[in-house]
């Protein structure tokens, strides 16, 4: 904050500041302008009272571990692992299968070079990318632990203790800052009856690509699941399990229409002769590049028809597409030969577990959320989301995630050590009792309650780098022993009398 | 009044969610009432039911607690304490007949702007409808000034004949407070107020450690009324803006004032079962106190049944066939802020109880609260003068009930078990009732008696009085009573103040630096055990401490 800033230039302490929002608070949101002012007027006195009882307080130095920890291996890890590890740094990259690459190393044709994943080794005669997993395999700075999970991480800022499952056993490290690059996983179609993805002929975009690579390997064309037959026909369809409160997410997905065009296109290159129809319910591809991919895919003659399917129904061994072209209002009853599902993401398996052992908060849809949506990898204790953990975003934007996480770390290891502001819990030695409620109340295991051998009795202790300053430890406190520093019970107190002062009451002595 | 009323609503947001909400509802420009003030905490968790009580206490007419969505809170499980927390709150409103509705909270994502401003706008509607609190305002301090608090002292030191010290240093050696802590001593403070100190008398912590247990006053020579002095100094303190530091955040205090000041239909008889004969009318007034507040209050301590005093005691005397007035307009004897300096609140509460009871048409009161009976018989009669009826505790009255034979004390306890009697200060030292509670004792057929080390007059304090700090020192003085209990191989402690109970079975049930084996004693009230002795309450299935 400029404000604090210009505090410390001019000597003066930085916590003794109290801000009142009257824009977003008073002036935006009350059209009386009387009421408004009124209004801002008493939030000015609440914060004056506030501000008077506030008490000056000096920074946490806290050092950090020089080692990083990065969680998934797919194209996000991996170039935040070599980030890191290009700049001296020891890396721990744990992945949870037996290889790396995630989900991007059996893409073929991704945007916008229509291409292969940036770090798969097929389909990449005309690759301008080095390969990612080579580079990571060879890197003497980065550790690789496939196989293995995240069992369980204790400490704080700047010194977690990580316990990690691997085949061969535990393994323990101790890591100053960590990476959460778990990726997410398809929605399963099987949720949505009315798609019959139980039938072979119906497959999900990311099986479709298998088709491709096996032809690719075979040659003879592209061959449906069912009985081998080249189809003619193709029914693409998009937002499967997204933008869908009943039966999905209400999330977009983003990657799904331009991946689905991607893979059209594909057809279309393969069988020019083919139809190909892409149902949609609007094409979202906000990107550099995009607005031509559409353009050539319409001029090689896709099919895009506006309107969410009603249903697919089989019939004699046939499949049809039931839907409605809304531009048009016109019912459709597309006999298919394939259907192609444009699945979501949702939250990879035990994403959730790893955002309460870091106490990363999650969002309605359970993707981990960033500190201020605005800015990736916000400064965040040492702890970054990177790609798709954060949600639903492209090879491109992962990889800046990845990057702008790895900036982060490596200028908090290169530091060594940080200020960290003392807005954590304060025992009051001569009031606490050493009961152990707070003990119990804290989610970060950041209070012990010790014996006080001078004089005899229990005292809570405050870890206060573990320590981030919720306050659930003040309230659990049968004795009031315990305050957060800057949100005493006496200063919000003060704040909220200050605010009602101007009220009348029923029989005012004034 | 003609004009609408405008209710204050007070908002505490957390600043994951509930800030950053209000924040983009204002980005947006979504409009909602002004009247909602917004006070932002680190999460909904850290909220304070004291600083809740403290808003509606100076004029809030609604308080929201608006945190992230349930499962989903930046700290782990703040939310869900902070719900758990204004639920028991909601039910001490409903006990105080304020409307639990002027209180809610809701969980609202950062990113849910809309829903914040139609949250609020409802909130703003509801509380609208329901109308002014109709709490009276807080008084405005008397702003003594310096010679005039000088004065005061000078009478408080001439009035609790601390003149007559000999400093002979006995009360210091007796007090379980000095014992611990070197820096306090009851004979200093009456040396520093004599030598004209009070300059500090505002931020002079000592004036509030004193337990007011009343150990030196009994043992002082020259009976100078140590605890009369403390008592006095508070209400000075007081007038500087001292406030005592309260183990529960204020928040028992709040609720005296409130009633203090308001005229709130009460419901205080929840506890009454059908079963139960209880009168509007009557020779005999039973004053409950604020057992169903604590109830409420201390709602997450295993083990506290405070109600069960109140039954008990009605089931005895129904037993005797008495049927007591019991009132859902009572208030708070006032004891609390009594002790902590408040002394215009403490008449109010005091003149409209003595009114309460003389409408009752009562000549008797009968208390099972040993603060509320010192109150009544040494307080409100020192301000008001002889009261028109007659005050009993209810080991007295029960006695009485025996000796007419209207009560026979026929049972033997089903489980013979060993017990001692902890003397409450209130009730001892204070009221000098010692031998009725032994008469009582030495009835319970079947079960052995035992007394204490520390017993009467010299009986040990339960570390703390009023609410005011409950430190280490304090926790000490509870345990080392309980260990008395246990070292003379008692079963059980029986007591009548609710407060020791409340006291000493916190220090048992939490950390402690001795074995659990030491304080292994179960702690009871008095009127209970007798009322389960007579078989009028069930005894407990399994051994709550």
């Amino acid at each position: 904050m400029i404000i604090t800033r210009v505090l410390e230039e001019e000597g003066l302490n930085k916590y003794l500041v109290e801000q009142v929002n009257i824009r977003e608070q008073c002036a935006w949101v009350h059209a009386d302008k009387a009421e408004a002012t009124k209004k801002a007027k008493s939030l000015v006195k609440g914060a004056l009272a506030r501000a008077e009882k506030l008490i000056p307080l000096e920074d946490i130095d806290i050092p950090i571990t020089g080692k990083a920890l990065v969680i998934g291996g797919g194209v996000t890890g991996m170039q935040a692992a070599l980030d890191i590890a290009g700049q001296g740094f020891k890396v721990y990259l744990v992945e949870r299968t037996a290889e790396l690459g995630g989900r991007a190393y059996k893409l073929s044709m991704t945007f916008p070079t229509h291409n292969c994943g940036i770090c798969c080794m097929q389909y990449c005669k005309e690759c301008v990318f080095t390969p990612k997993i080579e580079d990571v395999l060879q890197n003497k700075n980065i550790e690789l632990l496939l196989e293995s999970e995240i069992q369980d991480i204790t400490g704080g800022f700047g010194k977690r203790h990580v316990v990690v499952k691997t085949s061969k056993g535990p393994v323990d490290l101790d890591v100053g800052t960590i990476i959460v690059a778990t990726g997410s996983k398809l929605f399963d179609p099987n949720r949505i009856s009315e798609l019959r993805y139980s039938n072979p002929d119906v497959v999900t975009t990311v099986e479709f690509e298998q088709l491709i690579v096996e032809q690719r390997e075979r040659g003879g064309g592209l061959k449906r699941p069912s009985d081998g037959k080249t189809p003619k026909t193709i029914n693409f369809i998009q937002c499967v399990g997204s933008r869908d409160k009943t039966k999905g997410n209400l999330h977009c997905s983003l990657v799904c229409c331009t991946y689905a065009i991607g893979q059209a296109r594909e057809i279309k290159r393969m069988n020019p002769d083919a139809n190909v129809y892409i149902h949609y319910i609007d094409l979202r591809g906000p990107y550099r590049g995009f607005e031509e991919f559409y353009q050539a895919a319409k001029e090689e003659g896709i099919n895009f028809v506006r309107g969410r399917i009603s249903e697919i129904v089989e019939d004699k061994g046939k499949v049809f597409v039931r839907a409605l072209d809304t531009d048009a209002d016109v019912l459709l009853n597309i006999e298919s030969d394939l259907v192609v599902l444009a699945v979501g993401q949702e939250p990879s398996e035990g994403s959730d577990a790893l955002a309460k052992m870091l106490h990363i908060q999650t969002d309605i849809d359970k993707f981990m959320k960033d500190i201020n949506p605005m800015f990736p990898s916000e400064f965040r204790r040492g702890v970054y989301i990177a790609g798709t953990a954060q949600g639903p975003k492209g090879i491109r934007y992962s990889i800046e995630d990845a990057k702008a996480a790895a900036a982060s770390a490596i200028e908090l290891m290169k530091k060594g050590s940080i200020k960290f502001p003392r807005i954590v819990a304060f025992v009051d030695e001569e009031r606490c009792r050493g009961c152990g409620r707070c003990e119990k109340a804290c989610e970060y295991g950041a209070i012990t309650v010790t014996k006080d051998e001078k004089r005899g009795v229990l005292v809570s202790r405050i870890d206060e780098i573990v320590c981030e300053g919720c306050g659930q430890c003040a309230v659990a406190c049968c004795n009031k022993a315990i305050t957060v520093n800057g949100y005493r019970p006496e200063q919000v107190e003060a704040m909220v009398r200050a605010i009602t002062e101007d009220i009348q009451g029923v029989s005012s002595d004034e | 009044m003609s004009e609408k009323f405008e209710p204050t609503i007070i908002a505490f947001t957390c600043t994951w969610c509930g800030y950053p909400s209000a924040s983009l509802a204002g980005v947006n420009k979504i409009q909602y009432p002004p009247n909602i003030r917004i006070v932002r905490v680190m999460c909904t968790g850290s909220v304070e039911p004291g600083v809740i009580m403290d808003a509606f206490e100076h004029g809030a007419d609604g308080v929201i607690v608006i945190g992230c969505l349930m499962d989903n809170c930046h700290y782990v499980s703040g939310n869900k304490k902070a719900q758990e927390r204004v639920d028991a709150l909601k039910k001490l409103f409903d006990i105080m007949g304020l409307d639990s509705k002027r209180l809610r909270t809701e969980w609202i994502n950062a990113s849910e702007r809309a829903k914040f401003a139609k949250t609020v706008s409802e909130f703003v509607e509801e509380v609208r409808k329901l109308g002014p609190l109709g709490l009276e305002k807080k008084k405005v301090k008397k702003q003594k000034t310096q010679e005039q608090v000088k004065k005061a002292v000078k009478q408080l030191i001439e009035d609790t004949g601390a003149f007559d010290c000999v400093e002979c240093g006995k009360c210091t050696t007796v007090c379980p407070i000095a014992k611990y802590d070197t820096t306090f001593a009851p004979r200093t403070l009456v040396l520093k107020a004599m030598e004209g100190i009070v300059d500090n008398i505002a931020t002079d912590k000592h004036i509030w450690t004193c337990s007011t247990c009343e150990q030196c006053n009994s043992m002082c020579p020259y009976k100078v009324d140590y605890t009369g002095f403390i008592r006095g100094m508070r209400e000075e303190a007081a007038e500087f803006g001292a406030e005592p530091s309260c183990s529960q955040g204020g928040l028992i205090h709040s609720i005296q004032r409130i009633m203090a000041n308001s005229d709130l239909k009460q419901k205080r008889l929840e506890w009454v079962k059908k079963d139960l004969k209880i009168s509007d009318k009557g020779d005999v007034f039973y004053f409950v106190g604020c057992l169903p507040h604590y109830d409420a209050i201390f709602y997450d301590r295993e083990g506290l049944k405070m109600n069960e005093i109140a039954e008990s005691a009605v089931r005895i005397m129904n037993k005797a066939g008495v049927v007591p007035v019991v009132s859902s307009s009572e208030k708070c004897c006032g004891h609390d802020l009594n002790w902590t300096g408040d002394e215009d609140n403490f008449e109010k509460l005091m003149e409209h109880n003595v009114e309460l009871v003389k409408k009752s048409g009562a000549k008797k009161v009968v208390f099972t609260c040993p603060e509320c009976y010192r109150t009544f018989n040494n307080d409100y009669q020192a301000l008001m003068g002889d009261l028109p009826f007659e005050m009993v505790h209810i080991s007295d009255y029960i006695n009485g009930l025996i000796e007419s034979g209207s009560l026979q004390i026929d049972a033997t306890s089903a489980k013979p078990y060993s017990f001692t009697y902890h003397d409450s200060c209130r009730l001892g030292r204070h009221s000098g009732v010692y031998d009725s509670p032994r008469t009582l004792a030495k009835g319970f057929a079947g079960a052995k008696f035992i007394e204490m080390e520390n017993t009467r007059d010299k009986a040990l304090c339960c570390g703390v009085s009023a609410w005011a700090n409950c430190n280490a020192n304090a926790k000490r003085m509870q345990i080392e009573r309980v260990m008395e209990a246990k070292k003379v191989g008692a079963d059980r402690m029986l007591m009548f103040c609710p407060k020791c109970q409340i006291h000493m079975k916190c220090a048992i049930s939490e950390k402690m630096p001795v074995d659990q084996s030491a304080v292994d004693v179960k702690l009871e009230d008095f009127t209970v055990a007798m009322a389960r002795l007579l078989k009028l309450l069930p005894e407990e299935t399994s051994a709550s401490k």
